[in-house]
């Protein structure tokens, strides 16, 4: 996409959040008379969303220079499909597994994921795998006083 | 005379003074780690102390506070990660400087410019606190949200060649700060009927998904660049790495990003984050070469650290004279004073004397140590460059996990660093400015309390923010700002245009 494009899309998410933070903002309850109420602010706020993001839409369709060509980019979607993928198991994972175990197989598989063949070295990605979540668990718990979620297994 | 010596005899023992070394280090660390911060480190230290004799206890609090603050540039400079929030504005400058090669200078000038910002700080609260607190006396909600208006004009200013892009970038933080039990009458909004979100989003959880997973999952799709140009960083560094010419040269911002700082620390509500931005930005519209700042300049690290650092000292001065803390941490350490049976108020001084004059004393070895041990540890810090980024980035997305659970113990706050990094991403994409979504999350409530609360002791009478002198002076400040901001925006887009040169608004600040 070109910077055109980018910004008429970037103004209609803005327009369509606007609008959903408006509607929702108006069936806020007003308790105290004397006060503007809790739905002040946010109509005033979605509002303001709504007129600066038709004037960047409007702007961006009236300028008649051509816009800037998106930039080459030899961008690694699986690559990032795959980082996306393993930090949403990671964080559904944190407390229903716990810190330790979804922490090394997180740690490990993200590692791989994002070495290539010449610096790959399973052996030492595994014990760095184990023992940083370990090392972070033990000082949680016995130094700051602050346990990690066990999880289902108990640790 | 009497209690300051008995404070000089309580703080200058063996023992205090570990806790004071110990304290400041723990509190670096703290700082430096993305995810934990200041605030952390002294809620956690802060039962340890209930046993202490109150001076050995406030002493270890204060170490806590000032290295918490001061950490926060280590992984600002080496990671482009906030340790704390204090330290956003520092990545701004430091990064780049640590890209190309001076992490070193970098860490030295923001040690030093963290040293001097607390002792000028310090200063500050010792000679000039009572005067302050009479003109904070002053303040009410009608004041406060003309600070807010004023600190949100800043926006302007970090909004890069695009102001409509920062505006939507801080609408939508002040978006975000409006979820959850509204201020006043505690009215859920936009909670969607989930129990987690009644408590709103934490501001923590916010910068480590926007600041630190955004690059971690931009690393993934830029994977197979991750090791190109990669190698073990090595650096050389005098001193604090700023020359004797240099350090004069420096000196008015030292000046000016100290006392930003501290009337930031005094004011309540307003953070070290913000301080260090106003200096940040106040330093570059003073600047001969503001089109520099971003490209790894020491005045923007000076400007920061020298702030952030200052804003301590401020903070104290409403703690301790009037019971009113000027920042979460403050707020934290009012609770030790309370519970050591140390009343803050006007009488301060009479009651409690030795123990307020054993803060100052503790506040400047505090200092001391840091700017030593700081600098002595930086070998170690820049060590942090050495590991691969295929090592470290996925190291620091645990570390990030850790930190968002640990700030409220809730997996649900884990699972919003993940959806703050996704909204950060396609900020990126869309070449919209992050800092101002950051200053808009921030500001939202103060601004939406304090324009309540005005407008219910004016009974809706919307001229109370201009028949106030002090309000009416920030407001027209404000104003003044903005429009100085877009001027200088349009005459650079305008001369661009000129010489035929292309002017990308959808350029991001740097």
């Amino acid at each position: 996409m070109n910077s055109k494009q980018l910004d008429v899309l970037c103004s209609a998410i803005f327009l369509v959040f606007g609008g959903l933070m408006l509607k929702f903002s108006l069936s806020i309850r007003h308790i105290i008379p004397t006060d503007v109420g809790s739905g002040y602010v946010p109509i005033f706020l979605s509002i303001c969303i709504l007129v600066t993001a038709g004037a960047k839409l409007a702007l961006t369709l009236l300028d008649k220079k051509p816009p800037k060509a998106a930039a080459k980019s030899d961008s690694d979607l699986a690559g990032g499909l795959g980082t996306v993928g393993l930090m949403l198991l990671y964080v559904i994972a944190f407390e229903p597994v716990g810190f330790l175990l979804s922490s090394m197989v997180y740690l490990f598989a993200q590692i791989l994921l994002m070495s290539n063949r010449d610096n790959r070295r399973p052996v030492l990605f595994a014990a760095i795998s184990v023992a940083l979540p370990v090392g972070i668990a033990l000082l949680f718990a016995y130094v700051i006083k602050m346990p990690l979620p066990v999880g289902i297994l108990g640790f | 005379m009497e209690m300051f010596t008995t404070a000089i005899s309580n703080v200058f023992n063996p023992m205090c003074l570990f806790l004071i070394w110990g304290g400041t280090m723990l509190g670096i660390v703290f700082g430096s780690i993305p995810g934990l911060s200041a605030t952390m480190a002294v809620v956690l230290f802060l039962p340890l102390t209930f046993g202490m004799e109150p001076t050995m206890g406030l002493a270890l609090l204060v170490g806590l506070y000032m290295g918490g603050i001061s950490g926060g540039l280590i992984s600002a400079i080496l990671l482009k990660i906030p340790g704390t929030p204090s330290s956003i504005s520092t990545v701004f400058d430091g990064g780049p400087m640590a890209e190309r090669g001076e992490a070193g200078r970098a860490l030295g000038v923001g040690i030093l410019a963290s040293g001097i910002g607390s002792l000028i700080g310090i200063v500050a609260l010792i000679f000039i606190s009572p005067l302050l607190a009479k003109v904070c006396l002053l303040f009410g909600a009608t004041e406060y949200f003309a600070v807010a208006v004023f600190s949100l004009t800043i926006i302007a200013a970090l909004s890069g060649k695009d102001m409509l892009k920062g505006l939507l970038a801080g609408l939508f933080g002040l978006a975000l700060s409006m979820v959850g039990m509204a201020p006043v009458d505690a009215m859920s909004r936009f909670t969607f009927g989930n129990y987690q979100l009644l408590s709103g989003f934490d501001i923590t959880v916010l910068l480590i998904g926007v600041f630190a997973v955004t690059d971690i999952v931009q690393a993934g799709i830029n994977r197979k660049h991750l090791a190109d140009g990669f190698e073990k960083k090595t650096y050389h560094l005098k001193g604090y790495g700023l020359s004797m010419k240099e350090f004069i040269t420096q000196i008015p911002n030292f000046i000016i990003s100290s006392v930003i700082g501290i009337v930031i620390g005094i004011l309540p509500g307003i953070g070290g984050s913000t301080g260090g931005l106003l200096a940040y930005t106040a330093e570059k519209s003073r600047s001969k070469h503001p089109e520099k700042f971003g490209t790894g300049i020491i005045d923007g690290v000076i400007a920061s650290e020298t702030a952030n650092n200052a804003v301590i000292g401020g903070s104290m001065v409403p703690l301790l004279c009037m019971g009113i803390p000027g920042n979460t941490v403050a707020a934290i350490f009012l609770g030790g004073l309370l519970v050591h049976g140390i009343s803050p108020g006007p009488l301060i001084f009479q009651n409690s004397g030795e123990y307020v004059y054993g803060i100052y004393l503790a506040l400047i070895v505090s200092t001391i140590f840091m700017v030593i041990f700081e600098r002595l540890g930086l070998p170690i810090f820049t060590k942090l460059l050495d590991i691969p980024k295929h090592i470290l980035l996925p190291i620091i997305m645990v570390m990030c996990c850790v930190g968002a659970f640990s700030s409220d113990s809730r997996a649900f706050d884990v699972i919003c660093v993940l959806a703050f990094a996704m909204i950060g991403l396609l900020f990126k994409t869309f070449k919209l400015p992050s800092t101002p979504l950051i200053i808009g999350f921030i500001l939202g409530p103060m601004f939406e309390e304090n324009l309540r609360r005005a407008l219910m002791a004016s009974h809706g009478d919307w001229t109370t923010f201009v028949t106030h002198p002090i309000s009416c002076v920030f407001l027209v400040v404000a104003v003044v700002f903005c429009t100085v901001t877009v001027r200088k925006n349009l005459k650079e887009k305008r001369a661009a245009e000129a010489k035929g040169e292309v002017f990308d608004t959808a350029e991001e600040e740097g």
